[in-house]
C-alpha cells in the first residue's frame, strides 16, 4: 500500500515531495518519494501504464512522454523536476470521444507494430516530430525516430504507419495505398 | 492467393484468410489499454529484487543478511541456502547420449558461476528500498579460475564450473550418416574452414517478469508471466517449490481420492497418445548422466512424489507480452524463487528484470565453434561433409531446452537444401563463466550460417559463382520424393530451389557489375551475398523422431473451439502470443471455417486454467501449422454441428446448407436462413452444455499436424556497400523470396520475416555480448549491447511463392526463418565485396576495416 511504502521511505531518511502534474488534460496530484521516476509515477502512482519501461537507461525510447509539449524519456526524470508540467502519454492521444489520433489510425492501417511494448514511445516520438514537421521524408522519419529501438518489426511498418498519418494529417483522408 | 480446387481455397468461406485484416490486438495495444505483467499493480504488493553475484567464478564462504533485513521496508530477505530448502533443484529434463546436465537451484548457495548469478532475493514495499537492502547484504567470496571461452573451456586444466562433470565438457557426441570415410576419401577435393560465432542475446523490449498473487483464503497462487509456455512453467512451479516431506506428500496423495483420480486419469492419456514416443526413448542419455551424477534420481522421486501430494497447481496467466524470440521460453530460476517467496510470505510478490540483469541472464545464444570440411569433386558436386560443432552453453543449462537439444536441431538441419551421400557431426556442448544459453529465433541457425558461408567458399576454390555451386547441388522438382541424409523426408513443399531462381530473376547482376566498378571508383566496396534454407515448419511427420526419439510426442497440440448462447464462438489454443498475432489470425482461420464475422471470433489464450494444455507454448514456428491446424480442425467440427442442429430447423439435408456472415441457411436462400446465434440459443434452452467451457457446442480436438508436408523456405540475397573510410555496412538492396505456403495475413508475414532479418543485420553488424579475459560482462547496457534502429535497418522486400502441399491444413511457420538467412547472406555479401574470408559473424566497422587491409589487425 502507498502509505506503508512512504512510511518507509521516510523511516530509511528519503523525503517525500508533493507534486503538481496535469496529464493529458487531468490534474493528477501526487504525493511519492522524492526520488521516484516520472515513469514511475505514471505507471504506478497515476495509474497509467501505457508508457512503458524498456531499459530504464535512456536508450530504448519506450517510456517517451510529451512534456509541455517536448518528448522525453520518463525513465530518466524524477517525477519532482517535472513539478506544474503537462504530460501527455499515450493514453491521451486518443479524442475524448474514443476517435484515435491520426498516428493511431495510421499505424493500424499500416499494421505497425507486433508485440507493440515499443509503441507508445514511437507514437510519441512521431507526435513530436510531426508537430515539429508536418511532411517528413522518408529518411528524415528514420532519421527521427532513431531514438526508439523496436525488436520485432524491423522498422519498416513503422516508417509506413508514420508516412501514412502524414497524408492523412496532410488532408489525403484516405491515408493511401500502404 | 490459393489455387482454385486446393482444400484451402474450398474451405476459405468468408474471404478472410489471406486478407492483411485489421489487427484485433491493436485496439488495445495502441491506445495504451494493453496489459503487460509490470502493468499489473495489486493492492499491497511487494517487490523483489535480486543479490547477484559480482564476480564470475567464486565459492561463496559466508553470506550476512542481517543489515538487509533490519532495513526499513524489508519484509524478507531469502539466500541460497534458505531457498534450497524451500525448492528442490532443476532435474535434468532431456537426457541425450553423451550429455550431463548439472542440477541447480534457483538461487546459488555454495558457488557463483557468472556475473550475475543470484545468491539472495530481498523483498520490500517499493523496489527502490529493495534495492537500497539488496546493497546491505554482505557476500563473501573467494574467487576460483574463470572459464571464459571455447576454448578455454576445452582444456582439461580449466576450473570446472561443475564437480560433478569431470571438467567443463557437458557433452561429446558424433552422429553419422552413410560412409563418411569412403566417400571422403573418393571424392577429387576435400576443403575445411572454421567458423566462429561470438555470443548474442535475444533482447526483446520487454524483459523478462513475474507477479505472483496468493490467495489469503487458499493459498493458490495466480502467477501472472511474460512466458512463452503457460503450462511448462505451471508445471515446473508446481514441481520444484512447496518442497514437503516424501512421507507427507505420499499420506496426502493416498487421502486425496479427488487428486489420485486425476492422477491417473491424466497418466493413462499420457501413456495412451505417447505410446510409440515412450517406446522409442532409449537408455543411452539416462545412462550418461547416471554416470556422472545418480543424486537426479533422488530429487526426481521426490518431485514426482511431491507433485502427487499437492491438491491445487498454480494458475498462469499472461494478457500481453512484449515479444520474447525464444527468451521466454525456459522457466527462470528467478521465476521458481518468487514462487516460493510468495508462498513462504503469503503475500504477492512482483519481479521485473531490468535491462542489465536481462543482458546478464535474461537469455544468450549462438556462441559457437562450428568446423567444416566439404568432400567435392571438381565439377563442383558435393559428396560429404563433416561437422564439428562445439557449442558455449553458459554456466547454467537452458531448462528445459537449452544446448544439447539445439545441437540435434543443428544435426539434422546441416545439410540443407543439398544432395550429399555421406554427413557426420561431432557436436560438443561446453560450460563457461557467462549467461544462459538459450534458444534465440531459429535456434539451429548457425548451421545455415556456417554451410552457406562454406558453400562460397567452396565455390570460391573451385572457380565457380555461389549461385553456379547451388544450383549444380540443390535438390530440385526432379529429385522428389527423396529425403535429407539425415532422415527427413522432402516434398514439393521444400522449394528451396525455385525461391533462388526467382530471387536471381528479381536481381539485375548486369547492373549490379556496373554499380560495383562504379562504387570502387569513390572508395567503397559492394558485395552480393545469397544464402538459402528450409526450415520444419512443422515438418514431416518423422522430423521430431529425427532430432532425437521420442521428441515427436511434443508435437501434438490440442484447441478447444466453443460457440456460446449468445452465438459468439470462442477458440481456446496453448498458444502464448507475444507479437505473432494470433488473435487475428486465428480468428480468420475460425471464421472462415465457420462462415461468421471476425468479429465473432474471440481467441482465448494465457491462462492455464482455461486453456487446453500443452507444453509446447509458442515457439518453434508451430503457430501456424500446428495451433491453426488445431483451430481449423475444432472449426471445421463446430460448423458440422451447427448445421446438423440447424437442418431439423430448416427442415433441409445438412448436405445443402452452409454458413454466411452467421447465417445458417440453405444454399441460395439466405433469407430463410436462422443465425448462428439463434441455433445456440436453442441448444443452450434444450440443455447442452459442454464439459470443458459449458458451452452450449463445444469441440475439442488434438491436432498433430503429420502429413501436411511442412517445410519452410526461403533465398535471401543481399547487396552491401562498404564505406572503405568509415567501415560502415549499408544495404542498397535487400531481398527475400520465401516459400510458408498460403498466407494467413500478409502484413504478418512479411513483418516476421522483416524482423528476424533486423536481428540477423544486428548479429553481424552490431550487438556483441562480450565477455572480458575474466568472464566479466562488457556490454551490461544498451550503451554497449547496439541494438539497430532505424538508421540501420534498410527497406527489406518481400516476395512469397506459396507452394501448397496436399495436407489438410497447409499453413507453415514463419517466425524463424528470417533470422535464419540473414547472417549467411550478409557475411557472405561482405566476403563477395572485400575479397577476404570472412569466418566470424560479427563484423564491427573495426572488423570490416581489418579485412580490408585499411588498418592492421591490433
Ligand atoms: S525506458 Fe526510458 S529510454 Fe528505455
Ligand atoms: S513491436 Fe515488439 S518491440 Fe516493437
Amino acid at each position: 500500500m502507498t502509505a506503508d511504502r512512504l512510511a518507509a521511505e521516510e523511516s530509511a531518511g528519503g523525503s517525500i515531495v508533493d507534486v503538481a502534474l496535469t496529464v493529458n488534460g487531468r490534474s493528477a496530484p501526487v504525493r511519492v518519494e522524492a526520488r521516484r521516476t516520472l515513469s514511475d509515477v505514471l505507471r504506478e502512482d497515476v495509474g497509467l501504464t501505457g508508457t512503458h519501461l524498456g531499459c530504464e537507461h535512456g536508450v530504448c525510447g519506450a517510456c517517451t512522454v510529451l512534456i509541455d509539449g517536448q518528448p522525453a524519456r520518463s525513465c530518466l526524470l524524477l517525477a519532482a523536476q517535472v513539478d506544474g508540467a503537462e504530460i501527455t502519454t499515450i493514453e491521451g492521444l486518443a479524442e475524448p470521444d474514443g476517435t484515435l489520433h491520426p498516428i493511431q489510425q495510421a499505424m493500424m492501417q499500416a499494421h505497425g507494430f507486433q508485440c507493440a511494448f515499443c509503441a507508445p514511445g514511437f507514437l510519441m516520438s512521431a507526435v513530436a516530430l510531426l508537430a515539429d514537421n508536418p511532411q517528413p521524408t522518408r529518411s528524415e522519419i528514420r532519421e527521427e525516430l532513431a531514438g526508439n529501438l523496436c525488436r520485432c518489426t524491423g522498422y519498416q511498418s513503422i516508417v509506413d504507419g508514420v508516412e501514412i498519418a502524414v497524408r492523412r494529417m496532410n488532408g489525403d483522408s484516405s491515408g493511401g495505398s500502404s | 492467393m490459393t489455387a482454385p480446387g486446393h482444400p484451402q481455397a474450398r474451405e476459405n468461406r468468408s474471404g478472410l484468410v489471406g486478407q492483411s485484416v485489421r489487427r484485433v490486438e491493436d485496439d488495445r495495444l495502441l491506445t495504451g489499454a494493453g496489459v503487460f505483467v509490470a502493468d499489473r499493480n495489486p493492492d499491497g504488493v511487494l517487490h523483489a529484487v535480486f543479490v547477484r553475484s559480482p564476480l564470475a567464478h567464486a565459492r561463496i564462504t559466508s553470506i550476512d543478511v542481517a543489515a538487509a533485513r533490519r532495513a526499513p521496508g524489508v519484509v524478507a530477505v531469502i539466500t541460497g541456502a534458505e531457498m534450497a530448502e524451500m525448492t528442490h533443484p532443476f532435474p535434468p529434463f532431456l537426457m541425450l547420449p553423451g550429455l550431463y546436465t548439472p542440477l541447480f537451484h534457483a538461487l546459488s548457495a555454495d558457488k557463483v558461476r557468472l556475473v550475475g548469478d543470484p545468491v539472495a532475493v530481498v523483498i520490500a514495499e517499493s523496489r527502490y528500498l529493495a534495492e537500497d537492502a539488496a546493497d546491505l547484504v554482505d557476500v563473501d567470496y573467494e574467487p576460483l579460475p574463470t572459464v571464459a571461452s571455447i576454448a578455454e573451456a576445452l582444456s582439461p586444466t580449466s576450473e570446472p564450473l561443475w564437480a560433478k562433470a569431470g571438467g567443463n565438457v557437458m557433452m561429446d557426441h558424433t552422429d553419422t550418416f552413410g560412409d563418411v570415410d569412403a566417400v571422403f576419401a573418393a571424392a577429387d577435393r576435400v576443403i575445411t574452414e572454421r567458423f566462429d560465432c561470438p555470443r548474442q542475446s535475444n533482447q526483446p523490449m520487454e524483459t523478462r517478469g513475474s507477479l505472483v498473487e496468493v490467495d489469503a483464503a487458499t493459498g493458490h497462487l495466480t502467477i501472472h508471466n511474460a512466458t512463452q509456455s503457460s503450462h511448462l512453467l505451471r508445471w515446473a512451479v508446481a514441481a520444484l517449490t512447496g518442497k514437503q516431506r516424501t512421507t507427507t506428500a505420499l499420506k496426502r496423495f493416498i487421502t486425496n481420492k479427488q487428486r489420485r483420480r486425476a492422477f491417473f486419469a491424466g497418466a493413462k492419456q499420457f501413456v495412451g497418445t505417447n505410446r510409440d514416443g515412450l517406446k522409442e526413448q532409449d537408455n543411452a542419455g539416462p545412462l550418461a548422466q547416471l554416470k556422472k551424477d545418480r543424486s537426479f534420481l533422488g530429487h526426481m522421486n521426490k518431485i514426482a512424489v511431491g507433485l502427487l501430494g499437492k491438491d491445487d497447481y498454480p494458475t498462469v496467466k499472461a494478457q500481453d507480452i512484449g515479444g520474447g524470440f525464444g527468451s521466454k521460453g525456459p522457466v527462470a530460476r528467478e521465476d521458481i524463487a518468487l514462487a516460493a517467496a510468495a508462498t513462504s510470505l503469503g503475500r504477492s510478490v512482483k519481479w521485473i528484470e531490468d535491462r542489465t540483469e536481462n543482458l546478464m541472464d535474461g537469455g544468450q545464444a549462438r556462441e559457437e565453434s562450428l568446423t567444416v570440411s566439404i568432400a567435392v569433386d571438381s565439377d563442383g558436386t558435393f559428396r560429404a561433409m563433416r561437422v564439428d560443432l562445439i557449442i558455449d552453453q553458459g554456466a547454467y543449462p537452458g531448462f528445459p531446452i537449452g544446448a544439447p537439444l539445439i545441437t540435434k536441431m543443428m544435426k539434422v538441419m546441416f545439410p540443407g537444401a543439398y544432395r550429399w551421400d555421406a554427413f557426420e557431426i561431432r557436436s560438443r556442448v561446453v560450460a563457461t563463466n557467462k549467461g544462459r544459453y538459450i534458444p534465440y529465433r531459429g535456434p539451429w541457425a548457425n548451421e545455415t550460417w556456417a554451410r552457406e558461408r562454406m558453400i562460397d567458399v567452396v565455390a570460391d576454390a573451385l572457380g565457380m559463382t555461389p549461385a553456379e555451386i547451388r544450383l549444380h547441388n540443390m535438390i530440385g522438382a526432379d529429385d522428389l520424393p527423396t529425403s535429407m541424409v539425415t532422415g527427413p523426408s522432402i516434398d514439393e513443399t521444400m522449394s528451396t530451389k525455385q525461391t533462388l531462381e526467382r530471387a536471381l530473376e528479381l536481381i539485375d547482376m548486369d547492373q549490379f557489375e556496373r554499380d560495383r566498378v562504379a562504387a570502387a571508383a569513390s572508395g567503397r566496396r559492394l558485395g552480393l551475398g545469397i544464402a538459402c534454407y528450409h526450415e520444419a515448419a512443422p515438418g514431416p511427420p518423422e522430423f521430431w523422431d529425427c532430432i532425437h526419439p521420442g521428441t515427436g510426442m511434443l508435437t501434438p497440440e490440442e484447441a478447444h473451439t466453443t460457440v456460446e448462447a449468445d452465438g459468439s464462438v470462442l477458440v481456446y489454443t496453448q498458444q502464448m502470443p507475444h507479437g505473432q498475432s494470433h488473435e487475428t489470425t486465428y480468428a480468420q482461420v475460425a471464421a472462415d471455417e465457420l462462415g461468421v464475422r471476425i468479429d465473432d471470433v474471440t481467441i482465448v489464450s494465457g491462462d492455464t486454467d482455461r486453456t487446453p494444455f500443452g507444453f509446447a507454448g509458442t515457439g518453434g514456428s508451430r503457430g501456424g501449422p500446428i495451433g491453426a491446424g488445431a483451430v481449423r480442425t475444432t472449426a471445421r467440427e463446430v460448423r458440422r454441428q451447427l448445421i446438423e442442429s440447424a437442418a431439423g430447423m430448416l427442415e433441409a439435408s445438412p448436405d445443402d446448407i452452409e454458413i454466411v456472415d452467421g447465417n445458417i441457411h440453405v444454399a441460395g436462400v439466405p433469407a430463410r436462413g436462422v443465425t448462428v446465434a439463434e441455433v445456440a440459443r436453442r441448444a443452450a434452452d434444450d440443455g447442452a452444455s459442454g464439459d470443458l467451457h459449458g458451452a452450449p457446442f463445444e469441440v475439442a480436438d488434438v491436432y498433430n499436424g503429420a502429413g501436411d508436408g511442412g517445410w519452410s523456405v526461403a533465398t535471401h540475397v543481399c547487396i552491401v556497400d562498404i564505406d572503405l573510410g568509415t567501415g560502415l555496412v549499408t544495404f542498397p538492396r535487400y531481398l527475400v523470396v520465401e516459400d510458408c505456403g498460403p498466407i494467413i495475413h500478409p502484413a504478418v508475414v512479411d513483418g516476421q520475416v522483416r524482423g528476424g532479418v533486423a536481428q540477423g543485420i544486428g548479429a553481424v553488424l552490431y550487438e556483441r555480448t562480450t565477455y572480458d579475459e575474466d568472464a566479466n560482462l562488457q556490454a551490461a547496457t544498451y550503451m554497449d549491447y547496439l541494438v539497430p534502429t532505424a538508421m540501420e535497418i534498410p527497406e527489406i522486400e518481400v516476395h512469397h511463392l506459396e507452394t501448397l502441399s496436399p495436407g489438410e491444413n497447409d499453413f507453415r511457420g514463419v517466425g524463424e526463418g528470417g533470422m535464419v538467412g540473414a547472417p549467411a547472406a550478409i557475411t557472405n555479401a561482405i566476403e563477395h565485396a572485400l575479397g577476404a574470408r570472412v569466418t566470424t559473424q560479427y563484423l564491427p566497422p573495426t572488423k570490416i576495416l581489418e579485412l580490408a587491409g585499411v588498418i592492421v589487425p591490433g
